[in-house]
């Protein structure tokens, strides 16, 4: 899922503070899961914006709704009446939802109240940990499912460097070293020596290196 | 913990309110039957009665404070007594959040406190309300009730 | 175009000695000038660094060109942290073309701990890519896209190794994968731990890498006991050896240092006695003057 951090509520005042009515819209899918723009986040901050507002004697008029997924046409249609009341619409979505809803409603302001950090998982209750970087064209299984060009601070197709320590990044030592992993895993299933062979460098024209992506589906086209 | 102080500071009342305090309490059954038994002092007392102190959402406890709380006050049962397992301890993983929401706007996290109860300790509740009443004396009232 | 220094000395099998300079934070030439002339007849190479520790300096290329007027040799270490494939290879051409004939392939420090701790880093290829690189431009005239060279940069390729990173039994794999790559030599990370080298040599000459790579140890003589507690302790990749550590605080500190050469002195003659060792790499940043000393003293002078 795409992971992101809802920004800091001083960053957030002061972006709605020159609205006297705003919606904070949320996104029901991603950022949901990662406690940044679901429900009850937005519950939330509205519920701090509006008090804040208060103790400076201000008042705010927030409207609060939840779509299902920003980043799809079908559900942000349903926050057209809102938006329709408002100048301001505070995205709680990813990048990819907030630009939907900028260029569905053109009209609003949009502000997005998200910082879109990362594709990851949900490694342990609270722990979300990045894993890919959509290069556009997998090639994690040269690494024994482990992906260098996500996980590594480098990106070394030949790893690890001469930092990688007691199996932690020489970047942060709170990280995993992506190559201990990868080489752990190799040591573990007899492939050390696959591990051995050169991997040549990378054709990034598939990544964003290329330019913006599509993906296509004239078969799913109506 | 510095932005407690601060706060502390500057809302410093020390003369006599304006009005009585108002005091939200949730509590979950088990650990406090009702607030009832609360009611009588110089203070108002609002009672959010739930069958576990996990359901209290972030936005509940900061929506009493839009209502017009100056303190609010969550009682749970002891660590380990949870007729849930784990609600105590994620009401006080929501508590810890929304204090820091509370300090980031100015109202002060120290106006939102969790205390564990053992069922049917009315007395241990009185005087949680009355040390609370106490210090809202030093607070002075919320500023955004 | 004939061969470097380097290369000749470790062809007719002699042990090499190369050190180190760091370029000067500024446009100041006689900075290196300074520092290289130090070192002038007592190695066979001066490897300099590429923005090392991610902290903006004068380029490498550069600096490496002011040795070569000099008279002297550079090893020019090359990152791919900060440039692409397309701007690697054409510094790579400019390069020997400016009459460098050396150069170490690396990955480079992470730029969070440099001067520019925002920067964009770049990896397109990494360090075993481009020992590739390089050897294809040499021994086949071509760059990347397999375009013909009107004049092939003939460079003796060298890469690092750290022997005291981990995963410890993967690292001597890794040097062998540096080795399918094309690499001509190795400069290792300093030595602190012996036993940990001689188990790594000893790995390398099994795996029968000695006979086809020149492997040169890393040296740094320690300057004070709160140095040697400082890398052991904060920096990444380096052992020392708690008795070591002992050792250094256990002379007044005003011997500490003639105490740290002393060790490496010992230091440097075990590595001679290691089979299969060509050649040792002194690192002495910002104390270059040492160099000469140290040559001297380990029974290295005249250079060959
Ligand atoms: S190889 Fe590319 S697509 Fe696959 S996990 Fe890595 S970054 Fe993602
Ligand atoms: S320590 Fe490991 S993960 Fe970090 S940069 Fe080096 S090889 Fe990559």
């Amino acid at each position: 899922m795409i992971v992101g951090e809802q920004k800091p509520l001083e960053e957030i005042k002061a972006k709605v503070s020159g609205y006297s009515r705003i919606l904070i819209l949320g996104c029901g899918t991603c950022v949901k899961t990662c406690f940044a723009g679901g429900e009850d986040e937005v519950a939330t901050l509205a519920s701090a914006l509006r008090l804040s507002f208060k103790l400076e004697g201000r008042t705010i008029q927030i409207e609060e709704q939840t779509v299902e997924r920003q980043c799809e046409d079908e559900f942000i249609k349903e926050a057209a009446t809102n938006i329709a009341e408002v100048k301001a619409v505070v995205s709680l979505a990813c990048g990819a939802g907030v630009q939907m809803v900028a260029s569905r409603f053109p009209q609003v302001t949009l502000l997005p109240g998200v910082n879109t950090t990362f594709i990851g998982i949900l490694e342990k209750a609270g722990l979300f940990t990045e894993k890919c970087l959509g290069c556009g064209n997998c090639i994690v299984d040269l690494f024994g499912g482990i992906c260098p060009i996500g996980r590594c601070a480098k990106r070394l197709f030949h790893g690890p460097c001469g930092g990688s320590s007691k199996g932690k990044c020489e970047v942060n030592p709170d990280t995993d070293c992506a190559w201990q992993l990868i080489v752990d895993h190799a040591a573990a299933t007899g492939q050390l020596d696959k591990l051995a062979e050169y991997v040549p460098p990378k054709d990034w024209r598939t990544s964003q290196a290329g330019g913006p992506r599509k993906v296509h589906r004239e078969d799913h086209e109506i | 913990m510095v932005m407690e102080k601060v706060h502390r500071m500057s809302n410093k009342g020390g003369a006599a309110h304006t009005r009585k305090p108002r005091i939200t309490v949730f509590h979950c059954f088990t650990a406090l039957e009702d607030t009832a038994s609360l009611e009588g002092g110089d203070y108002e007392i609002q009672g959010i009665k739930m069958p576990c102190s996990s359901i209290s959402r972030e936005v509940f406890l900061l929506r009493a404070f839009e209502a017009g709380a100056d303190a609010v006050v969550v009682l749970v049962c002891p660590v380990n007594s949870c007729r849930y397992v784990q609600g105590n301890i994620r009401t006080e993983k929501r508590v810890t959040r929304v204090k820091k929401i509370l300090d980031e706007i100015g109202i002060g996290g120290h106006r939102l406190n969790m205390f564990n109860i053992v069922q049917g300790d009315e007395a241990a509740a009185r005087r949680i309300i009355e040390q609370t009443v106490a210090e809202l004396g030093e607070w002075g009232l919320s500023a955004a009730a | 175009m004939s061969r470097g220094k380097l290369e000749q000395t470790l062809g007719e099998g002699k042990f090499a000695v190369t050190a180190e300079v760091g370029p000067p934070r500024g446009a100041n030439a006689e900075v290196i000038l300074k520092k290289a002339a130090l070192l002038k007849g007592c190695v066979d190479a001066v490897n300099v660094t590429d923005n090392q520790t991610a902290i903006v300096r004068m380029s490498s290329i550069s600096a490496c060109a002011h040795l070569v007027q000099l008279g002297m040799e550079p090893v020019m270490q090359m990152v791919t942290r900060d440039r692409n494939r397309i701007a690697l290879q054409s510094d790579i051409m400019g390069a020997y073309s400016l009459g460098i004939r050396n150069m170490l392939c690396l990955s480079g420090d992470h730029q969070t701990f440099g001067s520019e701790p925002g920067a964009m880093n770049v990896h397109d290829i990494d360090s075993v890519h481009l020992i590739h690189t390089v050897k294809t431009m040499r021994d086949e005239g071509r760059d990347m896209s397999g375009y013909e060279l009107n004049v092939a940069p003939r460079m003796f390729i060298g890469a690092a190794e750290n022997p005291f990173a981990d995963p410890f039994e993967y690292r001597v794999i890794r040097l062998a994968k540096k080795v399918a790559a094309g690499v001509d030599f190795i400069q290792t990370q300093c030595v602190y731990d012996m036993a940990r080298f001689k188990e790594w040599m000893k790995q390398a000459r099994d795996r029968g890498l000695t006979e086809k790579v020149y492997i040169l140890a890393g040296v740094t003589p320690l300057k004070s006991a709160r140095m040697a507690k400082y890398m052991a302790a904060k920096v990444a990749g380096i052992t020392i050896p708690e008795q070591m550590i002992t050792r250094m605080e256990g002379v007044a500190k005003e011997h500490a240092a003639a105490e740290g050469i002393k060790i490496c002195l010992e230091t440097i003659q075990e590595l001679r006695e290691i089979p299969g060792l060509s050649g040792i790499h002194i690192m002495a940043i910002e104390w270059e003057e040492k160099v000469a000393e140290i040559v001297k003293a380990a029974g290295l002078f005249p250079r060959p």
